[in-house]
């Protein structure tokens, strides 16, 4: 019995699982389905009342980096990054589905630039925002000329569906909630798996192995090196330039390589092999679309009139 | 001494954080709503937290692998958008409908097909705005417009 | 170390012996659509070089003269290896097997001219040779057992060649489970062969070195005998186990004359005769196969006098004269160990090359008269077949013991024998006597029904066989004219063409001049079967065997040969020329003629005691495994399917996303578990 209070107690004594809770009930109250005896309007709104309490909750567990600027950003970029997630999947038009989502896109590119991946930044908004979100708007436009139909209001077993995601986005807080370093946040389970994972050993920076684990040549720090930290880094660590005769003891200083050469580096050398299998991807994916998209009137070998497949044809592409 | 970068744990677990969030709220459109575009826009989603927590892994290393990674979903998935798009114009063009309940030809074999209008009985009513329908008065091209002595008038009925 | 032996090149090259039949066998097979109607020739080379090299060993043969070619089963303790051994025993029944197995192959490519599957005839052919040479060569009691069954299932496959014909079928099922019990006998004896010999060495020379010292001991020496015995009742065709081989002859006649001449039935003799360092342990197994022998010989006699069927007179004649071996055999005591084996091997020798012809020449008067085989439905062929009627005659001459050809040296050898071991055996002395006077009077019967079917074949006046004939069954021509059928029609009555006719000429030759070596060797070597006895005791064991003093005893030679000349005199008499004595004597001994005519109703015995147990007990369990067992099955098989149809297959509705949302809810419960598991561990 002990250990089942533990349990609870553990779970009921972490902010997080209310930010669960509450994202949970509204996101379910959000979804399209019939509320019942509740009116619509009434539903919505407690919905989003309880989604926004829940995200202000889960925000808390954010912490910032030490800098005032890139701190606003994250806020900028990750609050409506999930606004626009909960969005996306409660919209009932699907055209206010794709510019949610499109939104949640350019929220993720802002996040990468924050992460130091502009090219990448660049990237998704180029392909997702410009061309696939576009596509799906083609497609919506072409498919679904009249109002909003049945489809878009009824939500499937929306309770089961909740139930599953979010526990499942339970179990992700409490398994990155334990990942913390230095001082502790909150009590409860916290302390518990910090004094047994100890995860800030277990994430450890690649540059950092020599003065983890030992000398640079050491056998043991080449080959986890050899494993964890490909060619191409991010960073070189060097001394500051002329401080190194004079004083060896001086700080090092990371120098950054520019982005687009040191992915394209890495690509080039660590993931050559991924490169030409995503080419190949590229290229079946291409001729698949153009085959099921111009679909030829199968002859069928029970038909023996030709003319009349191809009228069947006609009819019905 | 180590040196001092900005992208400590903390940061990183923001990211993971969100990311967490946008695969979860993905799983959930993905299983609940009926609509196949809206279905797929939460599959992308889920790829969006995936290749957020990438990046974040990538940039706490210091190495460009998560970069890398997240250019290969991207890959993977504008090849899933075009097939999946290619799909759903076929199938459209088959039911004249865009609902993922339609298709249920696999189940078993004497298995009772699940009917759509029980699905339809859920669904929330149509928050009909008051008042009749309106719809703009679009001029026919290629025709000189009338001009009306008081437009707006004419227009407001 | 055994003593260092430098082995010959014969000696060295013996196993081409059985490969180049299997050759044969193989390009027979393979190119079978190209060959067609030259398919015989792969296996005429075969067997002819297997031949030559046969000849070859003969001078190579010496005691201790094996050679290990390859090794072949290596399993625990139990070493197997393919070790042949060239002694007089296996050199001698070598040449036999392929001289007679060759000729008989040159008449087939006669016999089986136009025949729809010509190549497969010839392949099974190359393949028996080769189960019957390995057989013969082999050093290890496993490796025999190996090609014992392969003959086996030659014997079935070619006694069976016609398979469409349900006698046919039958007939080969019969050989087949009938040699399956005895095969069993084998296996039992190797296996407790294995269990007590010292090694667990399973070679011949290992074995028959410990049986000598005395390393096994002499309860299982006499077990082992006996299932060997057992064994070689199957493949010889004893009672009670010879009702296989008179059904053997719904094979193609060719086949008749392999499996009782030259290869399957000699396998049992060959396998006691090998063995016989072991089995002269056992005087009271020996007096038992010297009894079964006797009773075999007396039985078969009895038989064939009646038959009507040429080939069936032949059938049990060859039962007969193995019985005759296995009195041989079983005189093996004390002195006349030696002795005895060499007139068993030597009757074996004469035999095959006389019985090879007899039915060589059988199956010439089944050519000439268009399948038929009823001796009631032609007579006086000596006209139209003269070469047939001449080797035949030279055949059943020689059968009848008539002196001087080989047959009536041979059948001595076997009196003697038999006369030298009721002084020889110590408590067994008055068997050996009954045995004696019983192969006396089957000597008799044994010219008799030979004198008889020579007779009716051939004397009298000239009768040919028309579907008109009283005795005709209504569809015995068409069943028989099966296999001729092929576009290929000969007119009834005509001498058989030259590649039929030349085998019998050279097994007639080879009878008359085995027994005018002996004849010429009496005065030089101190008796008429020296000559051979000298080769066949460099053989492994044998001459540990006991070296009786043999004399010719004048008294069984003259009794053998008046009671031969009597049985022939007897059948001139009642059948050279239609009388009403036959028809007399029917009437007089009707209830004897009747039990001979029907085989004494052994085969009905059998019918009612074992094969109704056995198709009992087969009901028995046919209907249990119908209705228990397998409703068993099948009612536990509805339990998970009444559960699928009732509420599982509901799940499978092909919605997708409740596929998704099913699989996804899993994970996330896996997942919860996982975490609070990570969380409840201290």
């Amino acid at each position: 019995m002990d250990v089942i209070f533990q349990f609870i107690g553990s779970v009921l004594g972490m902010t997080g699982t209310y930010a669960v809770l509450l994202g949970g009930l509204g996101t379910y109250l959000l979804l399209p389905h019939r509320h019942g005896a509740i009116r619509p309007r009434a539903a919505h709104g407690a919905g989003l009342i309880a989604v926004a309490v829940g995200l202000l909750i889960y925000m808390t567990y954010w912490r910032p980096p030490g800098l005032f600027l890139p701190a606003v950003f994250l806020y900028i970029f990750g609050a409506p990054s999930l606004i626009g997630a909960v969005l996306t999947i409660t919209s009932r038009d699907p055209v206010a589905s794709a510019l949610w989502f499109a939104s949640v896109v350019l929220s993720t590119a802002g996040l990468f630039l924050l992460a130091e991946a502009p090219f990448l930044a660049a990237g998704t908004i180029i392909v997702y925002a410009g061309a696939v979100i576009v596509t799906f708007l083609f497609v919506i436009m072409l498919a679904q000329m009249e109002g909003k139909a049945d489809y878009d209001r009824a939500a499937r077993s929306p309770g089961w569906a909740t139930l599953t995601s979010f526990i499942i986005l339970w179990c992700l807080l409490a398994t990155i909630a334990t990942l913390k370093t230095g001082e502790t946040i909150g009590t409860g389970i916290h302390h518990l798996a910090r004094n047994r994972m100890e995860p800030e050993k277990q994430l450890l920076r690649s540059r950092d192995l020599d003065a983890y684990i030992g000398s640079p040549d050491a056998t043991m720090t080449s080959v986890v090196r050899r494993a964890v930290s490909p060619m191409s880094q991010i960073a070189n660590l060097r001394p500051a330039e002329g401080e190194a005769a004079a004083n060896p003891d001086a700080p090092s200083v990371m120098v950054h390589r520019p982005n687009v050469a040191g992915i394209a580096a890495s690509m080039y050398t660590d993931h050559l092999a991924s490169v030409a299998i995503a080419g190949a991807l590229l290229f079946v994916a291409l001729v698949g679309a153009v085959a099921i998209t111009n679909p030829r009137m199968p002859v069928r070998p029970s038909s023996s009139d030709p003319a009349q497949s191809a009228a069947i044809g006609s009819i019905r592409p | 001494m180590p040196p001092t970068d900005i992208f400590t744990l903390e940061v990183l677990r923001d990211y993971l954080l969100i990311g967490a969030a946008l695969f979860a709220l993905g799983i959930l459109g993905f299983l609940s709503r009926r609509n196949l575009i809206v279905m797929f826009l939460s599959a992308e989603m889920m790829l969006q937290g995936v290749a957020l927590t990438l990046v974040g892994f990538g940039r706490y290393h210091g190495n460009w692998t998560g970069q890398i990674l997240t250019i290969m979903i991207l890959t993977v998935a504008a090849c899933e958008a075009s097939i999946a798009l290619a799909l759903i114009v076929i199938l459209y063009n088959r039911r004249s409908s865009l609902d993922v309940t339609l298709w249920q030809d696999i189940r078993e074999a004497g298995v009772p097909a699940t009917p759509a209008s029980l699905i339809t009985e859920e669904a929330e009513p149509v928050d009909a705005a008051p008042g009749p329908e309106s719809y703009p008065h679009l001029t026919p091209a290629g025709v000189e417009p009338a001009h009306p002595v008081e437009p707006w008038i004419e227009r407001r009925s | 170390m055994e003593l260092a032996y430098e082995p010959g090149f014969f000696v060295r090259n013996a196993w081409l012996i059985p490969f180049f039949p299997l050759l044969g066998a193989l390009v027979t097979a393979i190119g079978a659509r190209r060959l067609r109607g030259a398919a015989h020739l792969p296996v005429w080379a075969g067997i002819g070089l297997a031949f030559l090299v046969s000849l070859g060993t003969l001078a190579s043969a010496d005691h201790s003269a094996k050679y290990t070619v390859f090794e072949w089963l290596s399993a625990g303790n139990l070493e197997v290896p393919f070790q042949v051994r060239v002694d007089g025993l296996s050199t001698m029944m070598l040449s036999m097997v392929t001289f007679v197995s060759g000729l008989v192959a040159i008449f087939a490519a006669g016999y089986m001219h136009g025949d729809p599957s010509y190549p497969r005839f010839f392949a099974l052919i190359g393949l028996f040779v080769t189960s019957m040479t390995g057989l013969v060569l082999s050093n290890n009691y496993l490796l025999t057992y190996v090609f014992w069954e392969g003959v086996g299932a030659c014997s079935y496959l070619l006694i069976g060649f016609w398979y469409s014909r349900p006698s046919a079928a039958a007939a080969a099922m019969k050989a087949f489970l009938v040699n399956r019990v005895g095969d069993f006998g084998f296996a039992i004896a190797i296996f407790w062969l294995w269990s007590v010999s010292p090694g667990h060495d399973l070679s011949y020379d290992s074995i028959f070195a410990a049986a000598e010292s005395g390393a096994i001991p002499t309860s299982a020496i006499a077990g082992i005998s006996l299932l060997l015995f057992w064994g070689a009742t199957a493949k010889s065709a004893q009672i009670p186990l010879y009702t296989w081989l008179p059904d053997a002859m719904e094979g193609p006649t060719p086949v008749s004359a392999l499996i009782h001449a030259a290869t399957m039935v000699t396998a049992g003799v060959y396998l006691l005769a090998r063995s016989m360092p072991m089995v002269a342990m056992a005087p009271g197994v020996q007096a038992l196969i010297a009894a079964t022998g006797c009773a075999t010989a007396l039985l078969a006699a009895a038989i064939a006098l009646t038959q009507n069927d040429l080939k069936r007179v032949m059938a049990y004649s060859t039962v007969s004269q193995l019985g005759y071996m296995f009195m041989a055999l079983g005189s093996g005591v004390g002195d006349v160990a030696q002795l005895a084996v060499v007139a068993a091997m030597f009757h074996l020798f004469t035999h095959a090359f006389f019985k090879a012809l007899l039915f060589l020449a059988s199956g010439s008067v089944m050519h000439a008269m268009g399948d038929v085989i009823d001796m009631r439905r032609f007579r006086g062929l000596r006209h139209r077949l003269p070469i047939t009627y001449l080797t035949f005659a030279v055949g059943a001459l020689a059968l009848a013991a008539f002196p001087p050809l080989s047959g009536f040296f041979s059948k001595d050898e076997v009196l003697g024998a038999i006369s030298g071991a009721i002084h020889a055996s110590e408590s067994y002395s008055w068997v050996y006597q009954i045995v004696y006077w019983t192969a006396l009077v089957t000597a008799f019967m044994t010219a008799f029904y030979t004198g008889r079917a020579f007779f009716m074949t051939f004397h009298g006046p000239e009768k040919l066989p028309s579907p008109n004939d009283p005795e005709a069954p209504p569809a015995d021509a068409h069943a028989h004219a099966h296999a001729h059928d092929e576009g290929h029609h000969h007119e009834i009555g005509h001498e058989s063409p030259p590649i039929m006719a030349i085998p019998l000429m050279i097994l007639a030759g080879c009878t008359v001049l085995i027994g005018l070596i002996c004849l010429v060797a009496w005065p030089i070597t101190g008796g008429p079967a020296e000559w051979f006895a000298g080769h066949l005791e460099k053989t492994l064991g044998f001459e540990a065997l006991g070296h009786g003093e043999h004399g010719f005893s004048w008294f069984t030679a003259t009794l053998g040969t008046l009671l031969g000349v009597g049985g022939i005199a007897l059948a001139y008499v009642m059948y050279a020329e239609p009388g009403p004595l036959p028809a007399r004597m029917k009437e007089r001994f009707g209830a004897l003629y009747r039990a001979s005519l029907n085989k004494f109703y052994v085969d009905e015995f059998y019918d009612a005691t074992i094969v109704a147990t056995v198709r009992i007990s087969a009901s028995i369990s046919d209907f249990v495994d119908t209705y228990v067992v397998d409703r068993l099955i099948t009612g536990i098989a509805l339990i998970p399917r009444a559960i699928g149809r009732a509420r599982l297959a509901l799940y499978q509705n092909g919605l997708i996303q409740f596929y998704a949302a099913s699989s996804a809810l899993c994970v996330a419960f896996l997942l919860l578990f996982l975490v609070l598991l990570g969380l409840q561990r201290p």
